[in-house]
C-alpha cells in the first residue's frame, strides 16, 4: 500500500495547507487568536472569545462588512485553544500565521501570555491586539506591532484621583497599602506618580506580602498617618481583608478604593454593610453609559453596537444566559477598532493598518481609545465603581455614570 | 507616640496570638500521642471556617454557638479519618482482612463491577449528578480497599507514610468543600460592637475568639491533668507498651486523641473567622499550616498548652517587631516581621531545642 497512500496522504496535507491560503486571499478578512479557553484563565477566554464573536456577528450582519478595496468584506475568526500555557502561544501564533494565514492576530489574556505571544507576531510583522494584558512593561520591549485596548496598570487610579480634585480640591493625604507584587506594583506606581502631579501628598506607601493573613499592624500604622484617600488591595482576599480590618479599627478615611476585590458581586456579600461606600476602578462594567450620541457631543468617531445590543449579542455568541464583563468588552472594541483602520488606508497590509491605528481615536460602548506610539492604550479611562445600598453604581467618569459618587465615604 | 503604637500592637498580638495558639493545639496533639505530623491541619480550619459561616448564613447561629457543633463535626471527622486512613499505618492491630478466598474476591469485584453499572444506568434515569455518584463510588472503592488491605501490619508505617496521607485527607477535604460551596471567598457580618482603648480599637467579635481560645486551652489542661481520661491519654504517651499492660486500651486512646485533635482544629476555625471573618474559601487553610507548625515546634513540639503559649509569642513577635521596624525609615517592615520571626524562632531552637514548655 505504502506509496499510494504517502502520495494521498501528501496530497490531502498539501490541498490542506493550501486551502487557507486561497481562503486569504479571498472575501474574507481573517482574524487568529490563541485564546485562553481552559487553564488558569478559561474564564476570562471564554468571556474573550465571546466578545469577538459578539463584535464579528455584528461588523458582518448589522454594519455589513469592512470596506477594503472597493469591495464589503466579511470579517472570519479562527480560535485556537492555548490552555493559559506560553508554549502553546508561540506554537499556535505561528500556526495562525503561517498555515491559516491570517490578516491579524489577537493576543491571549494576561500580561505574561500577550508578553510571550509578542515575538512571533513581530517576527511575521504581523498585528497583536491586546486586549487583556494591562502590564506597562509590555509596551517596554519595543515591539511595533502590538496594540492595546486594555488600560495600562498605570492608569488604574488615575480617574480615581481626578474625582476627589474635582469634588474636594482641599484633599491633601494619600496613603497606598497594596500588595507585594508586580500587577499591584506597577498599579501603585502609577497612582502614586499622578496623585503627586495632582498635588496630593502620598503619606504612607507600604506593601504587605502575598496570601496575608493579619494586616493590623499596618492599618495601626496607616492610622496614625492619617490618610485622607486610601488606595490599596492586590488580590480578592486580601482586599476583603484590608476591607474587614479598617473597620474593625475604626479607620474611616474620605475614599478607599481597592483594586481587584471591589469591582466583584462576592465582595459586597462578603462584607455586607462594611462595603459601603467603597470603590474601585474596573476597565468596563455593564451599565456604563458611553452612548453615540454621547460621543458625538464630545465630536469623536462612534463605531459598534449600543450596550444593549451588544449584551444580546453577546449572549448569543456564548449560548447562555450571561453578562459580558471588561473581558469581553476589550475584546470586541480591539476588532472594532481594526475595522475602521482598515477602513481608513483601505489595505489589509499591516504596516499600513498599524500606521493608522495609531492615529486612531473613537468611542464604543466601550468607552474611548486612542494609543501612543509604542501602542499602549492611552485614551481609554477606567471607571470607578462604589458600592452603595449594597449595589454596585459607576460613579466615575461622569461620561458613564449610573449614579453620583457617595464622598466623603460612609463611616464603617 | 512609638510607645504608644508599640503597646497598641502589642494588644493586637496577644489578641491574635491566643488565637494563632488555640488553632496550633490540635497539631501538637496529634503529633505528641501519635508521632503523626497532620500536613491537612490548614484544612481542618478551614472546615471549622465553613462550619460558622454555614450556621450564621443558614441559621443566624452566632459564630459562639457554632463551636460545640463545629467540635462534633471535627471529632467525627477525626473519627473518620482515624479509622478510614491513619489507624492501618500506626496502630499495631489495624482493621479489616487481608487474605481473602478465590471467591471472597470474585463477590467483592463482581459487586464492584455491578454497583458501578448500577450508578452509571440509573445516573440517566434519575437525572442525578454524575459528579455525586462519581464520588460516591470513589468512596465505595475507597472502602473495599480498606477493608481487604487494612490489615495487621507488621512494623509502624514510616512518617512519609503518615505524612502523604494526612496531606491527601487535606486535599480531599478542599475539594469537597470546593464541590459544595465553590472556591469563592466568603464572609459574615456578626457586628457585636467595639470598644476603643485610646491606642487601639477592639472588636468585641476579636476579644470573644481570644477569650474562647483561652477557656478551651484551660479546659483542655485540666482534662490532661485532673481526669482519669486525660491521665490515660498521657500514659500513652508516656510509654505506650506500659499503658496497654496497666490496662489501658492503646488502640482506643489514639483514636480519641487524634479525633480531639481534629475536634480542636475545627472548632480553632470558628474562632478564626470570628478574628477574621473574611476571606474563608476552601484554600484559605495553607498560611495557617505553616504558622502551625511555626507554632508546634516554638511551643515545644508535643505539649498542646505549650503550644497555645508559642501562638501567643508568636502574636506578640509578629506584631511588636512591625512596629520597631515601620519606625525605621526605608524598610517594608512586612517583609522584616517575617524574617525576624522566623530569626526568634532558630535563637530560641538554639537555646531550648525541646521548644518553650518540655513536652508532657
Amino acid at each position: 500500500m505504502g506509496k499510494r497512500a504517502v502520495l494521498f496522504v501528501s496530497v490531502l496535507l498539501a490541498l490542506a495547507m493550501a486551502a487557507p491560503a486561497v481562503h486569504a486571499a479571498g472575501h474574507e478578512i481573517l482574524v487568529g487568536h490563541p485564546a485562553t479557553l481552559s487553564g488558569s484563565y478559561a474564564k476570562a477566554g471564554e468571556q474573550a472569545v465571546g466578545g469577538v464573536k459578539a463584535a464579528v456577528d455584528w461588523i458582518n450582519n448589522t454594519r455589513g462588512g469592512v470596506m477594503v478595496g472597493g469591495e464589503k468584506k466579511m470579517i472570519a475568526y479562527k480560535v485556537y485553544d492555548c490552555e493559559s500555557k506560553k508554549e502553546s502561544v508561540t506554537s499556535l501564533l505561528e500556526r495562525l500565521i503561517t498555515t491559516d494565514k491570517v490578516h491579524f492576530t489577537y493576543a491571549p489574556y494576561s500580561s505574561g501570555l500577550t508578553l510571550a505571544g509578542a515575538p512571533v507576531a513581530e517576527k511575521y510583522g504581523v498585528i497583536y491586539m491586546d486586549h487583556g494584558g494591562a502590564s506597562d512593561n509590555i509596551f517596554k520591549q519595543g515591539f511595533e506591532y502590538i496594540v492595546q485596548t486594555i488600560g495600562p496598570g498605570s492608569s488604574y487610579h488615575a480617574g480615581t484621583l481626578e474625582m476627589v480634585r474635582k469634588i474636594d480640591p482641599a484633599a491633601k493625604k494619600v496613603a497606598l497599602a497594596y500588595e507585594d507584587s508586580e500587577f499591584a506594583r506597577s498599579v501603585m506606581d502609577g497612582a502614586e506618580a499622578k496623585a503627586k502631579e495632582l498635588g496630593f501628598d502620598v503619606v504612607f506607601k507600604r506593601t504587605y506580602p502575598a496570601k496575608v493573613t493579619d494586616l493590623t499592624p499596618l492599618l495601626s500604622d496607616l492610622k496614625a498617618a492619617g490618610a485622607e484617600i486610601v488606595i490599596g488591595g492586590g488580590h480578592f482576599q486580601d482586599g476583603q481583608l484590608l476591607n474587614q480590618q479598617m473597620a474593625d479599627l475604626d479607620i474611616n478615611p474620605k475614599l478607599l478604593s481597592l483594586i481587584a476585590a471591589a469591582t466583584l458581586p462576592a465582595f459586597g456579600e462578603a462584607l455586607g454593610d462594611k462595603a459601603e461606600g467603597v470603590m474601585g476602578p474596573s476597565h468596563w462594567e455593564y451599565g456604563v453609559t458611553y452612548s453615540e450620541a454621547g460621543a458625538k457631543k464630545l465630536g469623536i468617531t462612534w463605531i459598534g453596537p449600543s450596550q444593549d445590543e451588544y449584551v444580546a449579542l453577546f449572549k448569543k455568541a456564548v449560548g447562555k444566559d450571561m453578562l459580558p464583563d471588561y473581558h469581553a468588552a476589550e475584546a470586541s472594541a480591539a476588532l472594532l477598532s481594526l475595522v475602521l483602520a482598515i477602513e481608513k488606508v483601505d489595505s489589509l497590509d499591516s504596516d499600513k493598518v498599524r500606521a493608522a491605528l495609531g492615529d486612531l481615536t473613537f468611542m464604543s460602548f466601550y468607552g474611548g481609545w486612542d494609543v501612543d506610539d509604542t501602542g499602549k492604550q492611552i485614551g481609554h479611562s477606567m471607571v470607578d465603581v462604589q458600592w452603595q445600598k449594597g449595589e454596585r453604581v459607576i460613579i466615575w467618569p461622569e461620561a458613564a455614570q449610573t449614579g453620583a459618587p457617595v464622598y466623603p465615604k460612609p463611616k464603617f | 507616640m512609638l510607645f504608644e503604637q508599640l503597646s497598641g500592637n502589642l494588644i493586637q498580638g496577644l489578641v491574635l496570638g491566643m488565637v494563632y495558639g488555640m488553632a496550633t493545639m490540635g497539631l501538637s496533639l496529634i503529633f505528641g500521642v501519635l508521632q503523626v505530623v497532620n500536613v491537612g491541619h490548614g484544612a481542618f480550619i478551614m472546615v471549622g471556617a465553613f462550619t460558622a459561616l454555614t450556621m450564621f448564613q443558614a441559621m443566624g447561629v452566632p459564630p459562639v454557638l457554632a463551636i460545640p457543633m463545629a467540635f462534633i463535626i471535627g471529632m467525627s471527622l477525626g473519627m473518620l479519618f482515624y479509622y478510614g486512613a491513619v489507624k492501618p499505618l500506626v496502630s499495631p492491630s489495624g482493621i479489616g482482612i487481608r487474605k481473602l478466598s478465590a471467591r471472597g474476591k470474585g463477590v467483592i469485584a463482581g459487586s464492584v463491577v455491578g454497583v458501578i453499572l448500577l450508578m452509571w444506568l440509573t445516573s440517566g434515569f434519575f437525572k442525578v449528578n454524575i459528579a455525586i455518584y462519581l464520588f460516591l463510588g470513589i468512596v465505595f472503592l475507597y472502602a473495599i480497599a480498606l477493608y481487604i488491605y487494612g490489615g495487621r501490619r507488621q512494623d509502624k508505617a514510616a512518617e512519609l507514610a503518615t505524612l502523604l496521607v494526612t496531606f491527601s485527607v487535606g486535599v480531599i477535604l478542599e475539594e469537597v468543600v470546593k464541590q459544595l460551596f465553590t472556591s469563592e471567598a466568603r464572609g459574615y457580618n456578626w457586628d457585636i460592637g467595639k470598644i476603643d482603648l485610646g491606642i487601639t480599637v477592639l472588636p468585641y467579635t476579636k476579644l470573644l475568639a481570644a477569650m474562647g481560645s483561652l477557656a478551651i486551652a484551660v479546659i483542655l489542661y485540666l482534662w490532661f491533668n485532673k481526669t482519669r481520661a486525660g491521665m490515660a491519654m498521657r500514659s500513652v504517651v508516656e510509654d505506650d507498651v506500659g499503658a496497654r499492660v496497666c490496662g489501658v486500651n492503646v488502640d482506643w486512646q489514639y483514636a480519641l486523641s487524634f479525633s480531639l485533635g481534629i475536634g480542636l482544629t475545627v472548632t480553632s476555625g470558628v474562632l478564626l473567622t470570628m478574628f477574621i471573618p473574611v476571606g474563608i474559601n476552601p484554600y484559605m487553610g495553607g498560611p495557617y499550616t505553616l504558622k502551625a507548625f511555626v507554632i508546634a515546634v516554638l511551643g515545644g513540639l508535643a505539649s498542646p498548652y505549650g503550644a497555645f503559649f508559642g501562638g501567643v509569642v508568636f502574636g506578640l513577635l509578629e506584631n511588636g517587631s512591625y512596629t520597631l521596624f515601620a519606625n525605621i525609615p526605608g524598610l517594608e517592615p512586612f517583609a522584616m516581621t517575617r524574617f525576624f520571626s522566623f530569626v526568634m524562632l532558630l535563637v530560641i531552637l538554639l537555646i531550648r531545642p525541646t521548644g518553650l514548655l518540655k513536652a508532657k
